[in-house]
């Protein structure tokens, strides 16, 4: 837990009011018994059993010692206690805990299976057991307390560490050699440190509470020694005559016990174990529509006429989330533009972050609750969803207006990456496909059921007359895919758009399902628009290509002119990537340093710290202009010669402290 | 550097209904000083073979050897390093790059010892040896993939073994870490079996390439050859799948055929006889009267056939040359 961490802990209210608390027992358990410990021990005769009075404001017990002293005099004696019966339980649980990963496979699971039926053992009875086995006494209830706590530490550790150890650093880590001891000191412990912090915080606090109940009990401390639980005993056969005799250590143990647990809860939600609802900006806190600075001017200044046969026509989408940027708000996109006409295949690539998929889920208005989106256009297969000057979709109209809804769930199909987690697992495929048919055009059970099968056989999944009765899982991640496409064409879309498709999938399965979009493109005459991080998967597929950079479009070209393409991103995306041509005797291109943070980007064109061909005009921002028929760059200087000349790109590397421009993406 | 090399080594895991080998009697030779790129579509064992051989999955069965002798040992196995796929997780979070890659330096350097091999380690790897104190969440994955190649070199070992080392990191990095692959394996004569489902990938790096179904291989021979005259039909497929600029979806090739739209089978229960025969395209299911694939395994017989091919018409099988379009 880093200092930063710490600090965020005490500014949270519940964690400062418990840290001071916990401050100002720490200073009273130290300086009482050197203050008021004579006094505490001072028996006045004169004022035997009495209540409140002006010398002794909490009264007196039968000897006649105070009983305010007492209390405060006996902090440190019951936080001692509590905190030597903590430490035992962590230690004796940290070594239970971290006994399986250092035996062998057998006699680790013997350790977790006995820890396993301690935990299932009523702590307070074990401590009771142990309390009898060590005997009557303080130090007896302290090893009786930790010792009873230690199972339940010990699993806490046991699954943390089992977490840790199953991942690439710890198998890296012995791969290396390191040893066994070694590797539970530098890399298992540190790593789940947090969570054992948190709780051993609020086992102290129980600690106190059990010590009390012991020494209540008189198993715990015994006279003359005194702590609050002893206290709280003595003052309870006198309730009736001095309340407060019995309030004031009850009181204390409260407190003390609470201050500990407090500060537990309040350093888990800092560092996330518990995570609390954080609040979220409402969804009307608008961004402004368009920055003063004019950073989206890439975005054409009036929205022009689309295409009349375009299913999809957008312009200046921008997507916002509450986030670090110069506003308030970061935007992972910014400004895209894009028009897809009917039956077209359009691809859009470019890397993670780029923005691709939050472009794809806003068209389907599928964003995330917090995001905002704003269009100069947002026309999504014949349906206005945005309009005159940045409107944010989150108003108007309603994101779950029926009607929109069961538009766009019939012309518009998504098809995503892990279809798993698309379909309702615990749902048969084929009546989840029926179930599409059933909600949007008030099919019959029967008839929607045989249009499933139908599109299933649509989609080459062999034998749909079983398979439609088989649950998700029972699919492969390529029948999957599949079964996903013939879910989006129980309707009739105009527009299919796929989020990586493929990329889960083998270079086999891979082709079957682009080949099975292409079949699917030339049989219902719908556009498809596919986006992968793959351009060579994009290139074989579409008629058209976007290369999306850091939110905006950077260019948009015919996939037969991608030898032709103009940015120098582009360039950088296609020289780096190898195929079976590649000469294997010259380097790959590669592009130094990496894209650019959303809530971070560099003003004017965001490629600039990564291109060679940079220089003062690509401050301002470049727009997308054509530079060949049918295609546009957003780039100031774009390359029009044929990239076939260059070959393989010079050898450069990501940058550490060099001069970005160095080493070019292409030769200047 | 020396020559790893796998004899029959079989991996299982489970036992009763869900007991799979994820390895099914491997034989496969990494020689000294070469680059064995290792294919297959995810599930087909590879990962699980690049463990066996380093200890992190003990073998049911068979020998792991370096230049001839059996690997038992903890310390032999230091002789064996590997990377692993995903940066983000290969790095401890909280330790410093630099502490990271002191940990695995074998012997017992001096303080002022152990930083300059650092050094030397992160300059290796095109990394400034200044960063040394940060830790990995300032790094971008190309950086943390350096990291973890030189945290591997750092053992001195024989042979590395790099897992899918490229997949997780963008495209426009993909690139730096293959450069370095090859400029380390230049300079430093390494011995490394390197694994990728990419065949483009794999091509570019290695001297060999062995092709990998289903726990077991399928093919293996020298790059150029495997990838001109492919002897087993999987092989075939796997090429003919690769998507190359210029080639277009529509001209089909052999693997297309409606017949072969089966589920890949499962590593639970592998088909009898040859285990790709229901997906083979030139298998039982399109030439009827081979009806051998389906009784007998091609496995035992591989080594009398070209690249060891586990395929009974792997000889007469006409060499399909690749014709790729120039780019
Ligand atoms: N620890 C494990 N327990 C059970 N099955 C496993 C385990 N590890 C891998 N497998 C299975 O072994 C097979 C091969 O996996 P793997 O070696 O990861 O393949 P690859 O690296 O080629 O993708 C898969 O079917 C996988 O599910
Ligand atoms: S030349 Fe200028 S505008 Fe074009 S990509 Fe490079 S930095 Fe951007
Ligand atoms: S043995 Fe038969 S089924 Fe197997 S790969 Fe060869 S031809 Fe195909
Ligand atoms: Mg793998």
């Amino acid at each position: 837990m880093g200092r930063a961490q710490w600090r965020a802990a005490l500014r949270n209210p519940v964690g400062a009011v418990a840290a001071g608390l916990l401050v100002l027992l720490a200073i009273l358990a130290i300086v009482a018994p050197i203050l008021w410990g004579d006094a505490a021990e001072a028996t006045d005769p004169a004022a035997l059993s009495q209540g409140s009075t002006s010398d002794h404001p909490l009264g007196t017990d039968a000897l006649g010692r105070d009983i305010m002293f007492r209390v405060l005099v006996a902090t440190r004696y019951s936080l001692g206690l509590a905190l030597l019966a903590t430490a035992i339980c962590v230690v004796a649980g940290v070594i239970l805990g971290v006994l399986p990963a250092v035996l062998g496979r057998r006699s680790g699971r013997l350790v977790v299976a006995a820890v396993n039926l301690a935990v299932a053992f009523p702590a307070l009875l074990l401590a009771l057991f142990f309390a009898v086995i060590f005997g009557v006494g303080a130090r007896g209830a302290v090893l009786a307390i930790g010792l009873a706590g230690a199972p339940s530490f010990a699993r806490l550790v046991q699954t943390n560490v089992a977490a840790v150890s199953g991942r690439d650093f710890v198998a890296a880590a012995r791969v290396a050699g390191v040893g066994r001891f070694r590797l539970i000191v530098r890399h298992l412990l540190p790593n789940v440190g947090e969570p054992l912090v948190v709780n051993a915080t609020v086992l102290a606090g129980g600690a106190l509470l059990a010590f009390a109940g012991l020494s209540f009990l008189g198993l715990g401390v015994q006279p003359p020694a005194y702590d609050w639980g002893r206290l709280l005993g003595e003052g309870l056969d006198r309730i009736y005559i001095n309340p407060s005799a019995a309030l004031a250590p009850g009181v204390a143990v409260v407190i003390a016990g609470l201050a500990f647990t407090l500060l537990g809860e309040a350093i888990a939600q800092v560092v996330g174990i518990r995570t609390t609802r954080r609040i979220l900006p409402r969804r009307s806190a608008t961004p402004p529509a368009d920055p003063a600075d004019g950073a989206s001017t890439a975005t054409a200044p009036a929205p022009t006429e689309p295409a009349p046969d375009a299913v999809l026509a957008v312009e200046g989408l921008r997507v916002g989330f509450p986030g670090a940027g110069p506003d308030g708000w970061t935007y992972p996109v910014d400004g895209v533009d894009l028009t897809v006409r009917r039956g077209e295949t359009v691809g859009i690539v470019g890397e993670s972050g780029s923005g691709k998929s939050l472009t794809a889920l806003s068209l389907a208005r599928l964003a995330p609750e917090r995001a905002v989106v704003t269009a100069d256009r947002l026309d999504v297969v014949g349906l206005s969803l945005a309009g005159g000057d940045g409107d944010a979709l989150g108003d108007e109209p309603p994101r779950d207006d029926p009607a929109v809804r069961k538009h766009l769930g019939t012309r518009l199909a998504m098809v995503f990456q892990d279809p798993m987690t698309s379909f309702n697992p615990s749902m048969r495929v084929g009546w989840q496909l029926a179930e599409v048919a059933r909600v949007h055009e008030g099919q019959g059970r029967r008839a929607a059921l045989a249009r499933a099968i139908d599109r299933l056989r649509t989609v080459r999944v062999p034998a749909p007359q079983r398979r439609a009765h088989q649950y998700p899982h029972e699919y492969s991640g390529g029948m999957r895919q599949r079964a996903m496409v013939a879910m989006g064409l129980m309707s009739e879309p105009e527009l299919i758009i796929a989020d990586e498709p493929t990329t889960a999938l083998d270079v086999t399965v891979q082709r079957q399902v682009l080949r099975l979009l292409r079949e699917v493109q030339r049989e219902t005459g719908a556009a498809v628009v596919l986006i992968s991080h793959d351009i060579a998967v994009v290139a074989q597929l579409c008629q058209r290509i976007v290369v999306m950079y850091a939110g905006r479009v950077v260019e948009e070209l015919p996939a037969d002119r991608l030898d032709r393409a103009a940015h120098p991103y582009t360039r950088a995306l296609l020289g780096s990537v190898p195929d079976l041509t590649t000469d294997r005797e010259l380097p790959l291109a590669t592009v130094p340093g990496r894209p650019p943070d959303p809530a971070s980007r560099p003003a004017g064109c965001a490629f600039a710290p990564r291109c060679s061909f940079a220089d003062d005009v690509c401050r301002a921002d470049p727009r997308l202009a054509t530079v060949a028929p049918d295609q546009r760059a957003a780039c100031w200087h774009p390359r029009l010669d044929d990239q076939k000349q260059h070959g393989q790109e010079p050898h450069g590397q990501e940058p550490h402290g060099r001069q970005p421009h160095e080493e070019g993406v292409s030769r200047a | 550097m020396r020559e790893l090399s796998f004899h029959g080594v079989t991996v299982r895991f489970g036992a009763g209904r869900s007991a799979l080998a994820a390895v099914d009697g491997v034989d496969l030779t990494v020689p000294a000083g070469s680059v064995v790129g290792l294919v297959g579509e995810s599930g087909s064992g590879k990962s699980t073979l690049a463990k066996a051989a380093v200890g992190l999955v003990p073998t049911t069965d068979g020998e792991i050897r370096l230049d001839g002798a059996p690997l038992r040992a903890r310390r032999d196995r230091r002789r064996l390093q590997m990377v692993f796929q995903d940066p983000y997780a290969s790095l401890d979070p909280r330790m410093t790059i630099g502490a990271s890659i002191a940990e695995a330096v074998p012997g017992r350097p001096g303080r002022t010892g152990r930083a300059a091999e650092v050094a030397r380690l992160l300059e290796l790897v095109d990394l400034d040896p200044s960063r040394a104190g940060s830790l990995p969440s300032g790094l971008s994955g190309g950086q943390r993939q350096r990291v973890a190649l030189a945290r591997a070199l750092a053992a001195e070992p024989d042979v590395v073994l790099a897992d899918e080392i490229t997949s997780a990191l963008d495209v426009s990095v993909q690139g730096s870490v293959l450069n370095l692959v090859r400029d380390l394996r230049r300079q430093l004569g390494l011995t490394m079996l390197f694994i990728s489902h990419n065949l483009a990938v794999v091509r570019y790096v290695s001297d060999v390439i062995a092709v990998m179904y289903l726990g077991r291989i399928v093919e293996a021979g020298p790059a150029a050859e495997v990838l001109t005259s492919p002897r087993h039909p999987y092989t075939r497929t796997l090429l003919d799948a690769a998507p190359r600029f210029g080639v277009a979806l529509d001209d089909p090739v052999p693997a297309d055929s409606e017949l072969l739209d089966d589920e890949p089978p499962s590593p639970h229960d592998p088909p009898p006889g040859c285990r790709f025969h229901r997906r083979c395209p030139i298998g039982p299911l399109t030439v009827p009267e081979r009806t051998v694939c389906v009784e007998k395994d091609p496995q035992p017989a591989a080594a009398d056939r070209p690249h060891r091919a586990a395929c009974h018409f792997a000889s007469d099988a006409a060499p399909a040359s690749l014709e790729v379009p120039a780019r």
